[in-house]
Parts: structure tokens; C-alpha cells; sequence
């Protein structure tokens, strides 16, 4: 029995650690506020450079083939720093989804690219006032006359602007109320209208696309045909382990800013870390942050795993991991008081992010009743 | 990461499984698991099991080899939890003892002490209480007031107690007295004493609970007797023995954890047999949604443990993160109970003879609510934590 991270995984979150110190930390996502991500490609080509994007892309296709626990640190470190950007939609959406369902051709268009960096994938699933489910997901792939085309609005696309590719779900049939929907991974083109919406979590950039008439080729096509949403389900266990991770790296950040400030900060002569109110509230967000600890590092062992508990293991780490994001974000700002309400002060970067990812592709209660049935209850 | 158990530790459990399908009380395993009501019979009950578990091999696995035990390791440790918490096996009735006294003797007690007490902790002959708690003394112990005072060659012991578990059945008490005072270092003058309950001097009047049950005492002492022999340690020096103590208690939290493992998955199965309107109430989105918050938390604070665990292995020693173990399993106790009752609807207030699903879900939490005073509260928990993990400065007056 050992439930802990190895020494080389510890190791190599030492590395990305220090490299992204070295851009400033939470300074990329506020960057990106303004526009600027010319910092966030380097630290791309830089994790690229470490063997991040390769990590868990078989040999064969230029990569490491390790396991969905070797990018834990990497996932965490990010989340410490918030970065913004599509490395996990890339790694563990994209191309989980791809070793799994795709054609040779399409493993060796995509997954060296993605392994050396030049490729990054965005996901294009949500819609404008639909839920995360079949039947929200109205955007229609039509034959026509021997060939596929595309037509709808696909909304909360994240860093559309960054993205070389997308991975879109997308409706083939009308009829399958349960499924009828189809992946599909195409390369940025000229025939997408794409529009920066603005977000209140300004540090994290979301897209609407307009497809009008957008040719598909049959080889774009991921998988089997009207299999889509079913064939989703094993990219987004990946995807909600790797989120969990990003949010406990997140929620570290947090809990040692607020632990930090409360030696510091003074009032009625004293630290304010000597009040148990304070006190308290602190060890509570701490306690969140080791119980989801816990869960995510066990997601992301179980996953590549067969064992019963695979998938309820995982959408508990997600549901555990964004509930108490927003939880301690929030007591984060209490505890650092005027100062927390401020822009100046990196607390808010941490609200708006954790209320970004609690409502990104699928609720609390979708991922609760996804927990209850994968266990047979 | 390596959640597997290796041969030697799936051998001991089959070694324990099948003693303990052998050698549980007739039918016990079978659901006949009431225990009396009468205290002399109880006690009667409780001290053959124990005694039977001594003459297994299995009444103190962690102890030396040398003193009855078996050089357990921690993982074996847990196993035993894991299997006793699986056939819910009767209370060890010297649990103080087994985990406690015995340990910190072994550490620290005289060669004549070790003589004398350790063969009949195992074997249950004789039972041990705790006298901690005062009532000005709960979760300040260094406010006790009970006094041991030399009067020749012996002790004179005048105080009262509260919340001594077993007090009504024991036959020693690991007792904490005040000997000498020092107002600005009240860790200071407190002595250990182990105190034989069968004398004129030694008082127990059981506590009624809010749920019915006897489980603590009051203990109260008049010119009660001890000598320098019975002294744990050094006299002034209690606190140290007290320290020695706590960290002989390494896995107490763990069967803590397996009970509410199982108490969860009981509360899955309330969900699918109980019927509202003819319907499981598991069939209830809310109560779906509940369930799956319940799942993370029980599942967290198990992998949290194994995680704390770990660390443990690796140092040797628990650290103070094991708190974290504590404040949450007692809370997440008492919040899954309070869910079990809740779901059986106006139903839920059904009580004893009455109530109308079993477990005694009322019971449960009903006791849940000791649970976070008991052993340290949720409040002093998250002082150790905010101060020992996050390093936050201390409160005032301490």
C-alpha cells in the first residue's frame, strides 16, 4: 500500500514549478486580460520541450506513453499558477479520445503534433442556451449530396483564438434522442466565424462559432457515426480527472495565500491568524483542499485502471473538487478583507475561475447523477 | 501509487477472517448480536471475549512479541481494523488498555509495572478507564483540579472525574492528578497515577446520555489510596506520559474510518429498501444528489487517511495532518446519520422498538454528536491543524 506520487513525479513538478516562476506565475492568466498571450506560447513550447504534451502519447506517435498520473504535477502546478489555454482540453480530452476512437491516419495527423507541440485542440460542445447532454447539443451534421455539412452555433469554445484544431460534438440524427451525435476534429479554417465573447473570468478566453456550411470530410469524423455522445464519456473521465487535478493545484494556491496572509496582517494589536474565526475558516479550506487531494490523485490512478469504482471515482473528484473551489476561493477574499475585493490582489482570479470551471461542460448535479448511476444505484 | 495488499498481509487476514468465524459468540455472525442489558452480565459477556481474543493471539497485535503481542505492522493493523468493523465484532472492552496503557507501559513503565499489569490487560482480567476530564477540565486539561497529595509512603487522591468511559466496569484507572502548581505553566505538577477503582475511597455514578445509554461516568475520589509505585514516569511529569501516549494511538482513527465506510454503504442500502408512497426514496433526485456529495466525502476522507497513512509509514511517526483524519470523520459521521433519519421521513423520528429501519439509524445519531467532543473537540482539532499544519500563530493563553 502506498497512496503517494512518486519521486520523479514529485521531481518534475519541481521543474515546471520553477519555469513557470520564472513568467511570473498568476501574471500569465492576467495577461491574457489583456490580450496578450505571447507569454503562454512560450510556456507551451517550453512544456512541450519537458515532454508535457507528450506524456501520454504512445511511443510510436513521439510520445512518452505514461499514465494519466505522470501529468498530475504538471496539472497542479498549472492550476497553482492559473494558466489559461487549451493543455487540457489538448491532453486529456482530445487525445485520450483519439488513441481510443480514432483511425490510424488520424493518430498520425494528430498525435505527433499534439506530442511536439505544434498542435493544440479546442473543444467545441456547448450551445447557447442548451445543457451538456444529447439533447442540448442541436448543432447539425447533414449529408448532402455525398458529403457531410455543418450548420449551428457552438458557444463557450475556450481560446478559440489559440486553437490550430477543434474537436466538436455535434448532431447526425434526429431521431436518437439518447445519442445521434458524432465527434468530429477539424483544423481551423477560414469557413468558421469565430467571436471572443466577453466572461467575467476574464483571464480565461471563451469563443461563440458560427458554422455555416462548413464542408466536413468523412475522415474527420472520430469514431463511429451517431456514437459521439457515448464515445465522449471516456474522454471526459479523463478530462474531470485532469480538471480536479488543475483545481486542487488551484485551491492550494488559495489556501496558502490566505494561510500567509493571516500571519501578516494585523488588527487589535495582534496576527489575525490568532482569531479562531479566522483561524478556523482557514483549516476548513485546508481540509477541502486535502480531501480533494486525495480524491483527484485517486481519479487519476483509477482511470487506468478497470476497477468498479472507475467512473464514480472520477465524477466525485470533479463534483468534490469544483464545489469546494468556489468554496474556499470565496473565504479566501473574506480573510483577506478590503484588500481581497481589490484587483490588485490575485483573490478574485481564483473566484471567477473556480465559477468558470464548476459550470464548464456539465452542473454539479449532472456529474452527482453520472457518481449514483455508474455505481448502479 | 500501490493500493495492493501483499501476500503476507492477505495471509494474515485470511488468518484472522477464519478465527474470527470460528471463535465470534454463537450466531453472532448470523445477526444475534444483541449484548445484555444487566452491567454485571455485559461486563461478564465482554471480558470472555477478550479473553478469548488473548488466548487467539489476537487482543494486542501491535504489542512486542515479548509482551504477548505480535509485532504488527501498521498495515496489519489496518486489516485488523478492517475485519473487526466487517463482522462488527462485540467492543473490545479494554480498548484503554489494549491501546493506551499497555502501549505506553511498554515505553516507559518500570519493569515491576510491566510485570504486574500488562499479562492481565490482555487477557481482560483486568479493565482500565481513563481519568482525564474534570468538570472545570474539558478541553483545557491542564485545569484539573484533582489533587494527589504524599501522606507518608503514600498518595492521597481527592477530586472528581467526568466522562470516564468504562469507569462502571474497570479495575484501574490511568489517572491524572495534579501534584504541584505552577500558574504560569500549568503543563507543569501534573502526575499520572494508575488507580485501583475497588476501594472505599473510589465513587462511580454512571451519566445518563442524551441517547439513553450509560457509556461514561462520574468518577469521584475522598482520600482515594495510590503509592510511588503506581506513579507513570515521573511525579510533575504527567504531561510527557500523556504525549507517549497519543502516539501509541496510531490507527484508532482508521477503525473509526471503516465504521463509517460501512455505515455509508448501509445508508446506500436504507436508500433502495425504503419506500415513500411506494417508491425507493434512492429513486428521489435530491436524495441522489445527496448521496453522491456523501460518496465524495466518505470516499475523500478514506483515501485522505491512506494518504496520512502513507506518510506515516514512511516517517515512522503520524504527524499532525493525522488531526485532519479526526475532525473530518467525526463530522462526516454525524452528517450521514442526520441523512439516514432524514430520508425515512416523518418516520425518521420513529424511536427504539419503533423505529422503523435497521440499523437504529436515531441511535446513531443520536451518539454522533459525542463523537466531536469526545477524544479532543472539532474546535481543538482545527486549532492543532491551523497551528501545527498551517503554522498559524497560537491563541491567546496557550
Amino acid at each position: 500500500m502506498d497512496f503517494s506520487l512518486t519521486e520523479e513525479q514529485e521531481m518534475f513538478r519541481g521543474h515546471i514549478r520553477k519555469m513557470l516562476d520564472t513568467f511570473g506565475g498568476t501574471q500569465l492568466a492576467r495577461e491574457m486580460i489583456d490580450n496578450n498571450p505571447e507569454n503562454l506560447k512560450k510556456v507551451y513550447t517550453t512544456l512541450a520541450e519537458l515532454g508535457c504534451s507528450g506524456i501520454n502519447i504512445p511511443e510510436e506517435y513521439d510520445g512518452m506513453d505514461l499514465d494519466a498520473l505522470d501529468l498530475v504535477p504538471t496539472f497542479e502546478e498549472m492550476g497553482r499558477s492559473l494558466v489559461p489555454g487549451l493543455f487540457m482540453e489538448t491532453s486529456a480530452l482530445v487525445v485520450p479520445t483519439l488513441k481510443k476512437y480514432a483511425t490510424e491516419e488520424q493518430k498520425q495527423q494528430y498525435l505527433p503534433a499534439i506530442a511536439s507541440g505544434e498542435k493544440l485542440v479546442s473543444f467545441a460542445a456547448l450551445e447557447p442556451f442548451n445543457d451538456f447532454s444529447p439533447a442540448g447539443i442541436q448543432c447539425a451534421l447533414v449529408q448532402q449530396d455525398g458529403q457531410y455539412v455543418l450548420n449551428g452555433t457552438k458557444t463557450l469554445v475556450p481560446e478559440a483564438e489559440l486553437a490550430d484544431a477543434f474537436l466538436l460534438l455535434v448532431r447526425t440524427n434526429q431521431e436518437d434522442q439518447e445519442d445521434g451525435l458524432s465527434l468530429v476534429l477539424i483544423d481551423k479554417t477560414e469557413g468558421m466565424n469565430i467571436e471572443k465573447l466577453s466572461s467575467f473570468d476574464e483571464s480565461k478566453h471563451v469563443a461563440k462559432i458560427e458554422f455555416n456550411h462548413l464542408i466536413i470530410k468523412e475522415d474527420q469524423i472520430i469514431g463511429e457515426v451517431d456514437k459521439g455522445w457515448m464515445q465522449l464519456q471516456e474522454g471526459l473521465l479523463y478530462f474531470n480527472a485532469a480538471l480536479s487535478s488543475y483545481i486542487v493545484g488551484a485551491m492550494e494556491s488559495v489556501v496558502h495565500m490566505a494561510t500567509e496572509y493571516a500571519k501578516i496582517r494585523e488588527q487589535f494589536g495582534q496576527a489575525i491568524g490568532r482569531f479562531q474565526a479566522i483561524k478556523h475558516s482557514i483549516v476548513n479550506m485546508k481540509v477541502h483542499l486535502e480531501i480533494a487531494r486525495s480524491l483527484s490523485h485517486y481519479a487519476n490512478w483509477v482511470v487506468d485502471t478497470d476497477e468498479f469504482d472507475r467512473e464514480a471515482a472520477v465524477y466525485s473528484a470533479r463534483t468534490y473538487a469544483t464545489e469546494k473551489f468556489i468554496e474556499v476561493s470565496a473565504h479566501n477574499i473574506q480573510i483577506h478583507g478590503g484588500i481581497g475585493f481589490t484587483e490588485e490582489i490575485d483573490c478574485h482570479l481564483f473566484v471567477k475561475r473556480a465559477r468558470y470551471y464548476d459550470q464548464y461542460v456539465g452542473s454539479t448535479p449532472f456529474y452527482q447523477e453520472k457518481v449514483v448511476a455508474s455505481l448502479g444505484w | 501509487m500501490d493500493f495492493s495488499f501483499t501476500k503476507k498481509e492477505e495471509k494474515f487476514r485470511t488468518e484472522l477472517r477464519t478465527w474470527l468465524e470460528a471463535n465470534l459468540p454463537e450466531g453472532w455472525l448470523e445477526g444475534k448480536r444483541d449484548l445484555p442489558e444487566d452491567l454485571d452480565e455485559y461486563s461478564r459477556v465482554l471480558r470472555a471475549w477478550q479473553n478469548k481474543l488473548y488466548e487467539g493471539g489476537w487482543a494486542a497485535i501491535a504489542w512486542p512479541k515479548e509482551y504477548g503481542g505480535r509485532n504488527a505492522t501498521l498495515m496489519e493493523e489496518i486489516i485488523y481494523h478492517q475485519e473487526m468493523v466487517r463482522v462488527k465484532a462485540p467492543p473490545l472492552i479494554n480498548y484503554i488498555g489494549i491501546h493506551m496503557v499497555g502501549p505506553t507501559l511498554i515505553d516507559i513503565g518500570t519493569d515491576e509495572q510491566k510485570e504486574k499489569y500488562l499479562k492481565k490487560i490482555l487477557t481482560g482480567e483486568e479493565i482500565w478507564c481513563q481519568g482525564y476530564s474534570e468538570p472545570g477540565a474539558g478541553s483545557d486539561l491542564t485545569g484539573l483540579k484533582t489533587r494527589a497529595v504524599k501522606d507518608g509512603d503514600r498518595w492521597l487522591i481527592n477530586g472528581q472525574k467526568v466522562w470516564t468511559s468504562f469507569g462502571h466496569v474497570a479495575d484501574k484507572c490511568f489517572l491524572l492528578t495534579r501534584t504541584s502548581t505552577h500558574p504560569e505553566k500549568k503543563h507543569r505538577g501534573i502526575t499520572v497515577f494508575m488507580m485501583d477503582m475497588h476501594q472505599p475511597g473510589v465513587e462511580t455514578v454512571p451519566i445518563v446520555q442524551m441517547d439513553g445509554h450509560k457509556d461514561f461516568n462520574e468518577v469521584y475520589m475522598t482520600d482515594a489510596v495510590a503509592t510511588d509505585a503506581d506513579i507513570v514516569g515521573q511525579v510533575d511529569a504527567g504531561w510527557h506520559v500523556l504525549i507517549a501516549l497519543m502516539l501509541h494511538e496510531r490507527t484508532g482513527i482508521g477503525a473509526e474510518l471503516f465504521t463509517l465506510e460501512k455505515q455509508f454503504n448501509d445508508t446506500v442500502e436504507l436508500a433502495q429498501q425504503y419506500k415513500v408512497n411506494g417508491k425507493p426514496v434512492i429513486e428521489n433526485p435530491v436524495v441522489r444528489q445527496k448521496l453522491a456529495n456523501f460518496y465524495a466525502r466518505v470516499r475523500g476522507s478514506l483515501l485522505n487517511y491512506y494518504k496520512n497513512l502513507t506518510t506515516t509509514i514512511k516517517n515512522g511517526q503520524p504527524g499532525a495532518e493525522t488531526s485532519i483524519d479526526k475532525l473530518v470523520v467525526t463530522e462526516l459521521n454525524q452528517a450521514l446519520s442526520a441523512f439516514a433519519v432524514e430520508i425515512q421521513g416523518h418516520q425518521g423520528v420513529l424511536f427504539d422498538k419503533d423505529a422503523v429501519a435497521d440499523p437504529k439509524w436515531q441511535h446513531v445519531f443520536l451518539a454522533s454528536f459525542g463523537q466531536t467532543i469526545g477524544g479532543g473537540t472539532s474546535e481543538v482539532q482545527r486549532n492543532t491543524i491551523g497551528e501545527r499544519v498551517l503554522g498559524l500563530p497560537k491563541d491567546m493563553g496557550r
